[in-house]
């Protein structure tokens, strides 16, 4: 037998303990910001939480458990029809958000029994038809009046700030949860299959995963982060039109910043979404030049850099912030470092 | 108009020149910048939100040219209560998208604070822009959009009291397409009374196919509605073949621009032209470009307008005739006049009355208040909010037109006529209907 250097399997290094530590100063001073920032500040950080929602749901299903999903609008539109309903049946405005949420992920449930037999590509357009078949079905209520849409006009009995700033908070927390939902469900073992999943399903399966249970955790807790998304856009915009908020380019959006940020890494996509949010504030005035420079990056960027810029930063530097992986540290001899997948 | 021309001159003229250059005179306008800081005693934010690119860019084409007109009548500031206020425009393009429409006018709201929001064309661009402004306590007034669509489309419910507080809008309804189409149908030119209603399954579609089609049967038409179609449509030979084997000779229909050329051109092709005497089209057909784009298919189409050069109303922010605006535009840019020139600049003077009818226009309330009750001559004729038909909501005419090929001669392919009036009486017809395939 050969003597293998030394190693010590660690999971948190240095950096890592500190970003961990700075993640939760920065969460901590972003939850106390409504009191002390301007609504400009409060709206556009909300919106960037949702941004960042969207980003991460669409890398667990895509990044972790390799479901690549073109549909994700279903559930973003759907989560904001159903607070609609809850609202006109009388719920109080934010409980009904929340329950749309949460009705939207109960239909996710047995849809995935459904959606999660197709696999690859025939899974990717299957999550469109359905988005498609959602919105259509939506347009049938004549609360909606067809693409007509309607208005969550209970949101208006708030003062601006306090819905500005509940909006704020809402979405923080919804941000916050959603990513350490998927940090502390992709460090269990649960994370390993996923993984384990998307690399090869029929390795996976042969070793005793059970594959279509882990990916269906992954696909209802995405379609309950986009749903959560879509009722926090329509806390913001109040405006409900079936053809915007059952729009692909929410999926677009989200595979743009994932994409951007890095695919199949924690950190990624909210640097991707952060990313995203800037150049949106910055260039969408030029219109078309805006929409075509999006393309041009996504695609420049799935050709050139798969693994999105932290994928590149990661390879660099070996640098994990939030680690969901483990790290390989020679104890031995000193030898260049080396990390697990 | 020196910068216009040296644009012109330079070569064609598109849509980013023509912004370019109004922004440019905007700027060199000696008093354009430095009149509202030295007489005003304060600055009022107007946001104006409209849809200047993308699929609705026909809606915002003449926007710059608008506001260019209305900052120079504005430069000196605006008398309310005594006081001289200066008014500055803070002008905002949708790109057609209503998500950005949303953010647009929350931007204007939280960042730019806004003391009054105007908003133009289409839901799509009005109900974000009157939703963020319903929700921040921000006065909205918006032109340009069923007003059905505004007021039930945004939750409002019949026979209850309205939910709104700050958004307002004064445009056209069902009924004035109704009282219009039943004035221009008996007109001179003679049917069966038999009409195809070529609807798509969404927004206006459904609201003309719930509303309008009873009424129209009511009124003595026979109605054939073959059933709503999605927005998107390539093959209408289903469609064609109902409408020829019933024998209509009414077409009417509410498409998204792009579905009429190819519904037309099928039409065409599958011989169901030949037999139409009316064609009404609501929707596309607003502007000379898109019936210029159905080439030898586009004259004798009949259309319906919100605002036309023979209108006699004029600009009181300006004090120009509708005549008026519609040569200087043409002057201007060297582009055939289109409706929306006189419905942009009705917003602005409405906008403007409301400022001054409020007495105190930084008091958003009062501001409010006032356009609840407002009355105001505007481009598109007097409007009074006390009239309705809901709280919040005035309705403005819709005038029966013909678009109809150009004398020789004339600068522009068509010409626009004005074929009945029974929506506004003041407005003087222009022109005899001439049926499609006469």
């Amino acid at each position: 037998m050969t003597v293998l250097p030394k190693f010590a399997v660690e999971r948190w290094t240095r950096a890592s303990a500190v970003s961990g530590g700075v993640a939760v100063a920065v969460v901590a001073a972003l939850a106390v910001l409504p009191l002390i920032g301007g609504d400009n500040l409060v709206d556009k950080l909300t919106t960037l939480f949702v941004y960042v929602i969207l980003a991460a749901m669409w890398n667990a299903l895509a990044g972790y458990a390799g479901l690549v999903s073109v549909g994700q609008q279903a559930f973003f539109g759907v989560g904001a029809y159903f607070a609609i309903r809850c609202s006109v049946a009388g719920v109080p405005p934010y409980p009904a958000l929340i329950a749309g949420a949460l009705i939207a992920t109960a239909v996710a449930v047995p849809l995935s029994y459904f959606m999660l037999l197709l696999r690859g590509g025939e899974f990717s357009i299957g999550m469109w038809v359905l988005a498609e078949a959602i919105h259509l079905l939506v347009n049938l209520d004549p609360l909606i009046q067809g693409e007509t849409g309607t208005s969550m006009i209970a949101l208006n009995a708030y003062a601006h700030e306090t819905r500005l700033a509940a909006n704020y908070w809402l979405a923080l927390a919804g941000m916050v949860g959603l990513l350490g939902a998927i940090f502390v469900l992709l460090r269990s073992p649960f994370g390993a299959s996923v993984q384990a999943i998307r690399d090869d399903e029929e390795a996976a399966a042969s070793i005793g995963v059970s594959v279509q249970r882990a990916k269906r955790t992954m696909f209802v807790l995405a379609a309950f982060g986009c749903a959560l998304a879509g009722v926090l856009w329509l806390a913001t915009s109040v405006t409900f039109q079936p053809k915007t908020n059952f729009g692909v380019q929410w999926t677009a959006y989200m595979i743009l910043m994932a994409l951007v940020g890095g695919l199949g890494t924690f950190e990624g996509p909210i640097l991707g979404a952060v990313l995203f949010f800037l150049v949106q504030d910055q260039f969408a005035e030029t219109g078309v030049a805006y929409m075509a420079g999006l393309g041009t990056v996504a695609i420049l960027f799935a050709l050139f850099a798969p693994r999105g810029i932290w994928g590149e930063i990661e390879k660099r530097w070996n640098l994990r912030l939030l680690p969901v992986g483990y790290f390989l540290r020679p104890t031995g001899p000193p030898k260049p470092d080396r990390r697990s997948k | 108009m020196d910068t216009f021309e040296t644009v012109l001159r330079a070569g064609r003229l598109n849509r980013r020149d023509l912004i370019k250059a109004a922004g440019g005179m905007a700027f060199a306008a000696p008093f354009g910048l430095a009149a509202p800081a030295r007489a005003a005693d304060a600055t009022l934010k107007v946001g104006f939100v409209s849809p200047r690119t993308g699929p609705l860019a026909s809606f915002g084409e003449s926007d710059p040219f608008i506001l260019q007109q209305v900052r120079a009548a504005l430069a000196k500031g605006v008398e309310v209560g005594g006081k001289t206020y200066g008014i500055e425009i803070l002008d905002r393009d949708t790109q057609s998208d209503p998500v950005r429409a949303g953010q647009l006018a929350k931007e204007l709201i939280n960042k730019d604070k806004v003391d009054f929001m105007l908003s133009t064309s289409t839901p799509e661009t009005v109900n974000p822009v009157a939703d963020a402004c319903e929700a921040a306590g921000v006065p909205s007034l918006s032109t340009i959009m069923p007003w059905e669509a505004f007021y039930f489309g945004r939750g409002a419910k019949p026979g209850e009291p309205s939910p709104f507080k700050w958004s307002f809008l004064f445009s056209f309804g069902v009924n004035d397409f109704l009282k219009c189409y039943v004035s221009q149908w008996n007109g001179p030119v003679q049917t069966n009374k038999k009409v195809g209603a070529l609807l798509p399954n969404d927004a206006d579609g459904n609201a003309i196919r719930a509303h309008l089609m009873p009424a129209l049967a009511k009124a003595g038409f026979t109605i054939v509605d073959p059933g709503g179609y999605e927005d998107g449509t390539t093959d209408f030979s289903a469609q064609i073949a109902k409408f020829k084997s019933e024998g209509v000779e009414i077409l009417v229909t509410f498409p998204i621009p792009p579905d009429f050329a190819t519904f037309w051109r099928q039409a065409a092709q599958q011989g169901l032209t030949k037999q139409l005497k009316i064609v009404q089209v609501a929707k596309t057909g607003l502007f000379p470009s898109t019936i210029e784009a159905l080439g030898s298919l586009g004259p004798n189409i009949a259309s319906a307008c919100y605002w036309h050069k023979d209108f006699p109303y004029k600009s009181s922010v300006t004090g120009m005739s509708s005549k008026d605006i519609a040569d200087s535009y043409e002057k201007a840019t060297g582009k055939q006049w289109s409706q929306q020139l006189g419905a942009t600049q009705s917003l602005f003077d409405a906008g403007v009355a409301a400022l001054k009818a409020s007495g105190a226009p930084t008091d958003k309330a009062a501001l409010a208040k006032a356009i609840s009750t407002l009355k105001a001559d505007t481009t598109v004729g007097a409007i009074d909010f006390a009239k309705g038909p809901v709280p919040g909501v005035v309705n403005t005419p819709i005038i029966g037109t013909q678009w109809i090929k150009a004398k020789p001669g004339s600068k522009f392919k068509l010409d626009y006529v004005i074929t009945e009036n029974a929506n506004d009486p003041n407005v003087p017809v222009g022109a005899k209907l001439i049926p499609y395939n006469g």
